[in-house]
Parts: structure tokens; C-alpha cells; sequence
């Protein structure tokens, strides 16, 4: 017992003396493992936002457009998020939208389309909603000649044929897409 | 010890890689471009935004009463080349619903 209590006191005794800097390391070490803890609490807000958005607790988006009668049929439309639309690779830039149907809608449409301009036939309405009746959303591309006086065009196609659609302003759709495109004006 | 600690790296690096591939495959739309060879030829090449080619997918040429002039497909190379029909039209490349690039021929490059 005594020689294993001398080996470690031998042991303890041989170990240099740890140098000012070392000290200084261990220290800041332990307040830098202090911050890295800490830090991710500044993004709380904004990830429960995110979360709220994405459950649908916060509403259809950041931005409910208004509810737009369409034929017999009326849904309601909303800006995903307040910001520019974003660059998709080569195909430019888009912007998401969502929308739901109205309940007494829901089970007659078939197929739901919203694009920048009047389109020339159903093949070229757009982009195609998809997901739950109760929220739906599409990536809307926003071509490079879209002007803050262009119109979006929603196009609702039912499953008896019947096609109709209606017009909002982009203005009105989505306000930060307008400011935008008066920023970026001229620009390739 | 080590080849642990690696090891875990490596799923760590892989995950990351994984997300990121995930992210980039979350949409991708569909991209075409059509130029004059001469006056009477046009070449169109289409595909992804995420820089893929299409080949097989569905090119029409459609006048502006919406009858179809042309119905072609793309080839391997993920072009199509056709005579220029005379008058108004345009160019439909059609990925599926919703998923369409229109050419105006107006928009043909010389």
C-alpha cells in the first residue's frame, strides 16, 4: 500500500508545472465551452417561428394575400415568407406561395396553378399547388421580364373539366417581390 | 481510439453530405433554350435547373391558336433540332403539369 502511494506521489512530483499560457488555454477552454452552449439560444426565436410556420400554428405563411373567389370555388393565398424570391439553379428566381381551398371546395378541384402573367392555355397555367387542400404550395417562377405592374394568374381546373381563374397583382401577392424588382431593375 | 474517433467523423461528414444532397435535390425545375442555326433551323436544348439533361422529354412547337406544329423529344444529348414553322408560335418544353418552360419565338436566339 505505502509503495503504491509513493509511485503517485513520485508520479504527481515529476509532472512539470503547467506554463502561464497553458493556464490561460484551460481557462478561456472552459468559457469558450460556455459560449458554445450559449450562443444557440439567440436563434430560439426565430426557430420556434419556424416552427410554428412550418406546423401551420402561425398561419398559411408570413403574409395572408386575402381569399379570392374563383368561379364557384374561393381560396385563400399567403406569401411563405416576407422576402425576395430566391435563385432555383438556371431557371432564375421563384418564389413560394401557399394557399387553401375552401371547405366546401374541397374534393372538386383537381388541380390548382398560379404563374406571373395570363397564361395561353391550361398546359402553360404555371406552377401546380400540391399537397393537403388545407395547405398547398408552389414554387412560382418570377421570369426575368416580370415587371411590379404585372399580374399573377390562378388557374383552378376541376374534376368535372371546368376551368377557371382569376387575377391578383403582384402587387398585391407579394409586396416584397415588387420591391425586388425595383431594386434589381435593369440588372441582368 | 483513434479509428473511432474517425469513424465518427466519417458518419459525421457523411450526414452533412447527405443534407446537403437532400437540400440540393429539393426542387429542380425544368430549363430550355433554343437559338436560330440558320433561318430556316432552330436547336433546342433543355433540362434541369440543377444543370441535368432531359432526354425523352416532351418538346411542341405550338402556333398561337394552340395547335400543336411540332411534338418532338429530346435526344440523348438532350437537344432537338426542326425546321422553323412559318408564322407566330412557340416553344413548349413539358416536364409534366406544371413543370413547362415556354419559348416565345421571339425569344430565339439569332
Amino acid at each position: 500500500m505505502s509503495k503504491v502511494i509513493a509511485a503517485r506521489t513520485e508520479r504527481t512530483a515529476s509532472k512539470a508545472p503547467a506554463s502561464g499560457v497553458a493556464l490561460k488555454w484551460k481557462r478561456w477552454r472552459f468559457y469558450l465551452s460556455a459560449l458554445v452552449l450559449i450562443a444557440p439560444l439567440a436563434y430560439l426565436p426565430e426557430y420556434f417561428e419556424d416552427l410554428a410556420l412550418s406546423r401551420g400554428d402561425a398561419g398559411l405563411g408570413q403574409r395572408e394575400v386575402g381569399e379570392f373567389a374563383v368561379g364557384p370555388w374561393s381560396v385563400r393565398l399567403a406569401e411563405w415568407q416576407i422576402a425576395p424570391p430566391e435563385r432555383e439553379g438556371l431557371a432564375g428566381y421563384v418564389k413560394l406561395f401557399t394557399l387553401a381551398q375552401c371547405q366546401e371546395c374541397i374534393g372538386h378541384i383537381k388541380a390548382i396553378y398560379l404563374r406571373v402573367g395570363e397564361p395561353r392555355s391550361l398546359r402553360t397555367a404555371g406552377s401546380l399547388f400540391s399537397g393537403s387542400p388545407y395547405r398547398q404550395m408552389a414554387e412560382v417562377l418570377i421570369p426575368e421580364r416580370t415587371g411590379p405592374d404585372d399580374e399573377m394568374w390562378l388557374t383552378l381546373e376541376g374534376w368535372d373539366g371546368a376551368v377557371h381563374q382569376a387575377r391578383v397583382p403582384l402587387s398585391e401577392a407579394s409586396p416584397s417581390t415588387v420591391q425586388w424588382l425595383q431594386q434589381r431593375k435593369g440588372r441582368p | 481510439m483513434v479509428q473511432t474517433k474517425l469513424f465518427a467523423l466519417g458518419r459525421l461528414a457523411a450526414g452533412a453530405g447527405l443534407c446537403l444532397a437532400s437540400a440540393a435535390a429539393w426542387a429542380h425545375f425544368p430549363i430550355g433554350h433554343c437559338k436560330a442555326l440558320d433561318e430556316t433551323t432552330v436547336q433546342c436544348k433543355g433540362g434541369f435547373s440543377d444543370g441535368s439533361n432531359a432526354p425523352g422529354l416532351t418538346l411542341d412547337v405550338i402556333s398561337y391558336d394552340e395547335k400543336i406544329l411540332l411534338s418532338n423529344k429530346l435526344d440523348k444529348n438532350s437537344t432537338v433540332t426542326f425546321k422553323r414553322p412559318p408564322g407566330q408560335f412557340y416553344i413548349l418544353f413539358d416536364a409534366g403539369a406544371g413543370h413547362v418552360v415556354e419559348i416565345d419565338h421571339t425569344e430565339i436566339d439569332s
